[in-house]
């Protein structure tokens, strides 16, 4: 266990907090910076420049337009690729540890597998597929392999055989009562919720982190007013206050991601104001302050990473409860109707349940198996970056 | 000592192991000893020799499995080993007490003092509430808890670590045991409260009258406590005997590197050089042979080595009290060592 | 017991602020009203306005405002025809009917299938009961509740479709409507709580003073209740009623409406469609406060149940 130590990230990496000490730039902010400054001036001009109805591209010939939904979305994809891939990548023998840990857990494995499929599906499969387009003449037609009474289906794509229509591969997953793909739904509802899960763990991470590390640091009145505002976050009916902020305003994806995760920090910034405090009273720390590193040095350096694999865990067990309330608004048809996702997907095919199921089969089962897949995901992280869960579970 | 009566407490053969991935883990590997009423017998040993397995391994304490527990262990005539579930239960805490090393941790933070105290009451006897109550009060003010009676109800964080391991030799006191096993009650505490402990503990004794099985690791703690005296290594008994005797005239080289470390008994500082041996794949031979300074070739040969009666009472298992060999070689230089009366007989 | 009041009164507030920024729907309503029927939309809504008191100044809308609020004077629900509590009042009538079962069932059976899923740690029971833990809180409820309705009710016929509002509490008809509902929510609530327990217990049953109790000739089933189960509360305490409000603030309201229910879920829903403002805000402050009655429960028994911290320190 002690030569395994060195790999961790909890141990201090005297070499690169000296290398740390002349503020340069690393290649993980050098990269952030090369990608994000573009986007944010394209994003300035889509906003100041382009008029609203117009694509973002219209003007080179393009017919795409960006929202700023997907703005943020590309801006949190980055963060995650420069601040927690690219680090794996420098650190091959870390990662090799982190690995072969969590290797061993193979219900993990497979939900990492199943969030790969989610998340490449959301990224490309709207470039490849078209948006599901309303056919009534295409309604209701089965999965491929499945058939389904005929007197159920208005216009029978694939063959009819003893007065069952029978699926085809057009549309692997049969289509909807309005005639829709089921499958193309589903793969545009993998961008909305990987949109969710991104967007929202970043928001919750940013302002947890820095409500809970500004509390333990500033101390004295600030700390008092920071924490009781986290615990009325902690005590607040999130959902029901968003249902009151929809009945009110209305709202759309945005202000979902922005409301739910408003209200979801307050765990992180309590563990990592915690952590904070604790971490400040370590001997090493003293003797950092003593060979003169400043506050934020102290937390970037070593509050953060010394958290990190606990944030970690934190964030990816709360995505599923934002997958969850966002499918219930949109079963309940008081969602955003703007994006497609699966809750719509359910609610569509609620009325038709009986000899349709599988519209809301197949959406049901993705989304059981995505949020199943982030619990699994959780809970391994939980095993393979703690070592006192892992010493514990050895016993 | 008395011969002639059976002891209180007699391991035969002793044998605890666990089943890990890594293969059988030895932990006690074939040990023997006794208790009689009355009498302090401490075993010692380096930490991970086994003695904490060995003294759990009497009420089968260890869980089990992973753990399985061979041998005999006779109390009051009585197998142990033998005894059903059940009977051990009723054994346990009325017969046979134990203290555990971490007071801080031994208790349930969630229960009163007072009620975990009565609680081995509650299940061995059919004593009322205010019974117990009154027996509790009387004990914690016997091991020297001031206001008794008000501190029974009072919860295990509201007492320093000193006063949780009276209280827990209060716990233990409550079914007025025949025999305490105290596995290192004083090493989680202060040099000073040390002293009290031993010097409860021996009051106690004699007021009970009951047998202590002491395990340390503080040889001082031996010198203070200890009548009769087993040291362990790797699972294996090495020598046993008359404190005094042990003390005086260590026969084990392992006893006497053990002695050297003691402060102020020798300018050694550096402790044993190496470290225990595998529990999973034990050397072949004496256990010790790897880190002894009089190792030869016999000693990493065979199994440990035939335990020697060096004089009455003091039997030691090692290679050079064996018909053969020249037992001088290994003796304590403690000046007036007389030559070994264990060679040759048997 | 004053930061619970606290934080219900900052969500009074919090609301206050929403309702008093946003166009009223009722003043649209009246001037749409009045140009349909020919008249002037502005003095229509100048009319409405003075009607509700709009006109007032904030602060004393405000005062006005939680005045109603706590006196629940809660105003008249326009779509129910009856006065707000009312409504709420017979909504909580039949949400209570599944939730209190659902409640009791995840209270008794959550800590102790925790319990028996670590005293056999890594056999096939704990894998078992992990593997309903996760599925019970990964499955959507509203989806679990659609596809179980589809199997029992509509292919196998073994309960009823249609909710039956007049069913008497205590009978037969009411349990059978009801078993689906509470199996739904119980499945969705015991998953963490069991994961919690199972971990706390863990821990526990592994502890020095499990042993101390050993070694007392405590029997295993004593053991694990007394000296196991007992300190597992403490930490279980504070998941068990957020989990529990949770699911009862989101999910119950799917579930109603999945079932046909007409408590106070779906009562909600309904207003939010009818656009009844009243009615809206009043099932959503007494979910609110709910909340905070729950949060002021869960600190009240975590205190009692850890003798380490006293009621001064807090």
């Amino acid at each position: 266990m002690a030569t395994e130590n060195q790999d961790r990230f909890d141990r201090v990496d005297w070499d690169e907090i000296a290398a740390s000490r002349g503020r340069d730039l690393s290649v993980n902010t050098l990269g952030m910076l090369a990608f994000a400054v573009p986007l944010a001036l394209l994003g300035l001009y889509d906003w100041r420049l382009v008029d609203e109805r117009e694509a973002t591209f219209g003007a080179i010939g393009y017919d795409i337009d960006i929202t700023s939904l997907e703005y943020l979305f590309v801006f949190t994809l980055l963060l995650f690729a420069f601040y927690l891939v690219l680090p794996l990548y420098q650190n091959p023998r870390r990662t090799k540890h982190y690995w072969t840990e969590f290797k061993r857990n193979r219900p993990a494995v497979v939900s990492l597998v199943w969030l790969a499929i989610v998340f490449v599906g959301g990224l490309i499969g709207p470039l490849l597929m078209n948006a599901p387009q309303q056919d009534i003449l295409i309604s209701h037609q089965p999965p491929v392999y499945l058939s389904v009474d005929q007197a159920n289906v208005a216009n029978c794509v694939g063959e009819i055989a003893n007065g069952r229509c029978h699926g085809t591969w057009e549309y692997p997953l049969g289509t909807t009562n309005g005639g829709r793909d089921v499958l193309t739904g589903i793969v545009y509802g993998m961008t909305t919720t990987m949109q969710i899960a991104f967007i929202a763990t970043t928001i919750v991470a940013v302002v947890g982190i820095s409500v809970g590390t500004v509390s333990a640091y500033a101390g004295g009145w600030v700390d008092e007013v920071l924490m009781r505002i986290t615990d009325v976050v902690l005590s607040f009916p999130t959902f029901l206050m968003f249902l009151l902020i929809l009945y009110i305003y209305g709202a759309g994806i945005g202000m979902f991601i922005l409301v739910f995760s408003g209200f979801a920090w307050g765990g992180t910034a309590r563990y990592v104001r915690s952590k904070a405090l604790s971490i400040s009273e370590e001997e090493y720390i003293k003797a950092c302050r003593i060979s003169g590193a400043n506050t934020y040095g102290v937390v970037r350096r070593h509050v953060v990473p010394n958290t990190a694999s606990s944030i970690i865990t934190q964030l990816t067990l709360l995505i599923p409860g934002f997958l969850l309330f966002e499918a219930q608004l949109a079963f309940l048809g008081i969602g955003d109707t703007e994006v497609p996702t699966w809750g719509q997907l359910i609610s569509a095919g609620r009325s038709d349940l009986a000899f349709a199921p599988w519209i809301v089969l197949a959406p049901g089962i993705v989304l059981f198996l995505t949020i199943l897949a982030f619990n699994f995901l959780g809970d391994a992280l939980l095993d393979a970056l703690n070592p006192e869960a892992q010493a514990e579970t050895d016993q | 000592m008395t011969p002639d009566t059976d002891p209180l407490l007699e391991v035969a053969n002793l044998r605890t192991t666990f089943d890990t991935d890594g293969g059988e883990l030895v932990a006690v590997d074939g040990i023997d000893f006794s208790i009689d009423a009355g009498e302090t017998v401490c075993i010692v040993g380096e930490s991970g020799s086994g003695k904490t397995v060995a003294t759990e391994s009497i009420t089968r304490l260890v869980k089990s499995p992973p753990a399985t527990v061979t041998g005999s262990v006779r109390f009051d005539g009585e197998d142990l080993l033998e005894a059903s579930e059940e009977r051990l239960r009723e054994i346990r805490g009325y017969n046979i007490a134990h203290i555990f090393q971490n007071p801080q941790e031994a208790m349930n933070h969630c229960y009163s003092v007072g009620w975990q105290i009565t609680e081995a009451l509650t299940i061995h006897t059919d004593a009322s509430q205010e019974e117990a109550r009154a027996k509790a009060i009387d004990l914690l003010d016997r091991v020297g808890i001031a206001n008794a009676s008000s501190r029974f109800d009072d919860y295990p964080h509201e007492f320093s670590g000193g006063q949780k391991q009276r209280v827990m030799i209060a716990m233990a006191l409550v079914g007025d045991p025949d025999l305490l096993i105290a596995d290192e009650p004083t090493t989680a505490l202060d040099v000073t409260v040390q002293g009290q402990i031993l010097k409860l503990l021996d009051d106690l004794q004699e007021e009970f009258d009951m047998g202590i099985l002491f395990v340390t690791h503080d040889l001082g703690v031996v010198a203070q406590i200890a009548d009769r005296i087993v040291v362990m290594y790797a699972g294996k008994v090495m020598e046993r005997g008359d404190v005094y005797d042990v003390f005086d005239r260590p026969a084990h080289p392992y006893t006497q590197q053990l002695l050297e470390c003691l402060p102020g008994t020798s300018d050694s500082i550096g402790g044993i050089p190496g470290s225990l041996p595998s529990p999973t794949d034990p050397p072949d031979g004496c256990r010790f042979a790897p880190r002894c300074e009089h190792a030869v070739a016999d000693c990493e040969a065979g199994g440990q080595p035939r335990e020697v009666e060096v004089r009455p009472g003091q039997a030691v298992s090692c290679v050079y009290y064996q018909s053969g060999y020249d037992a001088s070689v290994v003796e304590a230089d403690t000046g007036d060592a007389e030559t070994s009366r264990g060679v040759g007989d048997d | 017991m004053l930061w619970a009041a606290l934080v219900s009164f900052i969500i009074v507030t919090v609301t206050f602020v929403l309702l008093s920024f946003a166009p009223n729907p009722s003043i649209q309503e009246a001037a749409t009203q009045a140009a349909l029927q020919g008249g002037d939309p502005a003095a229509a809504a100048e009319r409405e306005r003075e009607l509700r008191g709009l006109n007032e100044p904030l602060h004393i809308r405000y005062m006005d405002f939680l005045q109603s609020v706590y006196t629940l004077d809660w105003g008249w629900s326009q779509y129910r025809s009856q006065p707000v509590t009312e409504a709420v009042y017979e909504g909580l009538y039949y949400t209570a009917q599944y939730s209190v079962p659902w409640t009791i069932l995840t209270l008794v059976l959550g800590p102790l299938v925790g319990l028996y899923s670590a005293a056999n740690m890594y056999s096939w029971k704990d894998h078992a009961a992990t593997g309903f833990a996760f599925f019970g809180y990964a499955i959507p409820n509203f989806f679990f509740a659609i596809i179980l309705l589809l199997v029992f009710a509509v292919w196998l016929e073994w309960i009823p479709v249609v909710y039956n509002a007049n069913a008497a509490v205590f009978s037969l008809e009411n349990v059978r409507q009801l078993i689906l509902p509470v199996f739904v929510l119980v499945t969705g609530s015991i998953g963490g709580i069991m994961r919690v327990s199972r971990n706390e217990s863990a821990e526990f049953q592994n502890s020095e003073f499990m042993k101390t109790a050993r070694a007392k000739g405590v029997s295993p089933i004593r053991a694990y209740l007394y000296h196991v189960l007992r300190p597992t509360m403490v930490p279980l305490s504070t998941t068990i009623v957020g989990q529990l409000l949770a699911l009862f603030l989101g999910s119950s309201l799917l579930v109603e409406i999945v079932f046909g229910i007409p408590g106070l879920g779906r009562i909600t829903y309904e207003a939010l469609v009818a656009q009844d403002t009243n009615l809206v805000l009043g099932t959503t402050l007494f979910f609110t406060f709910i909340a905070v009655v729950g949060n002021l429960l869960e600190d009240i028994v975590f205190t009692v149940l850890d003798p380490r911290i006293s009621y001064d320190d807090r």
